[in-house]
């Protein structure tokens, strides 16, 4: 979505909430998600997933909120960053998932990117042969923020 | 081993820790196969969960039928749904990774 799209929806949100209300926004932070396997609970395999080419929606993100807080349409009361990690027992399973999950991403990614991202899934796999009874496990780092409408 | 997404709880940690949902009229947007929204969807007194998606609204859909949660999901995008709602009539909206 293009930030003057974002703007318009913030907007509309506003609208739609009463004046008591709140509105609570989760995007991905300004961060590169990764992969581990954790055989034991410690992490034995970590790195960055090379298919992160989406830091740009992110900032454009980022900036149409903070253009509503600048206008007064909504006040930034608070900002938490956590981790939303996808755990897995194989590559397959995990790559199976984002498939479906991913399958509303309109942009196609870059050849090489693409071959990166392979390179370092098989990378994964190894680990994960290895190790019986690891776990993959997928870490996007995100924020969460509460709005409320200005009155 | 199924997929698990945030069995530690990090997400609805947060989203508890930051808004109160018992008893309140929530709109998710973005809401997909409603993998957030079942873990808060108790707590609300209803909520309306939409996706311009329609085949993670219909999983979503298919999975409530096994439930009683107060769950209204609907395949409509947000810019429809906007324009054919009245205004002050959520006390939560929930922007669920759906702003980009």
């Amino acid at each position: 979505m293009e930030q003057e799209g974002m703007v318009h929806a913030l907007e509309q949100i506003n609208r739609l909430l009463r004046r008591a209300g709140t509105l609570i926004e989760i995007h991905p932070a300004l961060e590169v998600p990764f992969v581990e396997v954790r055989p034991n609970g410690e992490p034995s395999f970590r790195e960055d997933d090379p298919g992160f080419d989406y830091e740009n929606d992110l900032r454009s993100a980022e900036e149409a909120v903070a253009k509503l807080v600048g206008r007064r349409v909504f006040v930034l009361q608070e900002r938490r960053r956590f981790e939303l990690r996808t755990h897995a027992s194989s590559v397959r399973e995990l790559r199976d998932h984002w498939a479906v999950v991913g399958a509303y991403d309109p942009e196609e990614k870059e050849e090489a990117l693409v071959r990166r991202q392979d390179e370092m899934y098989a990378r994964a796999h190894e680990v994960l042969e290895r190790s019986p009874g690891a776990e993959l496990v997928y870490v996007e780092p995100a924020t969460m923020s509460q709005l409320i409408p200005a009155v | 081993m199924t997929i698990r997404t945030d069995p530690e709880g990090n997400e609805t940690d947060a989203l508890f820790d930051l808004v109160e949902l018992e008893g309140r009229e929530v709109l998710e947007i973005g809401c997909g196969d409603g993998r957030l929204t079942w873990r808060y969807g108790d707590r609300a007194a209803h909520v309306t969960a939409i996706d311009p998606f329609e085949d993670a609204i219909e999983r979503a859909k298919e999975r409530l039928r096994t439930t009683d949660l107060p769950i209204d999901f609907r395949h409509v995008a947000f810019e429809d749904f906007a324009a054919a709602s009245d205004a002050d009539v959520f006390d939560v909206g929930l922007l669920s990774w759906s702003l980009c």
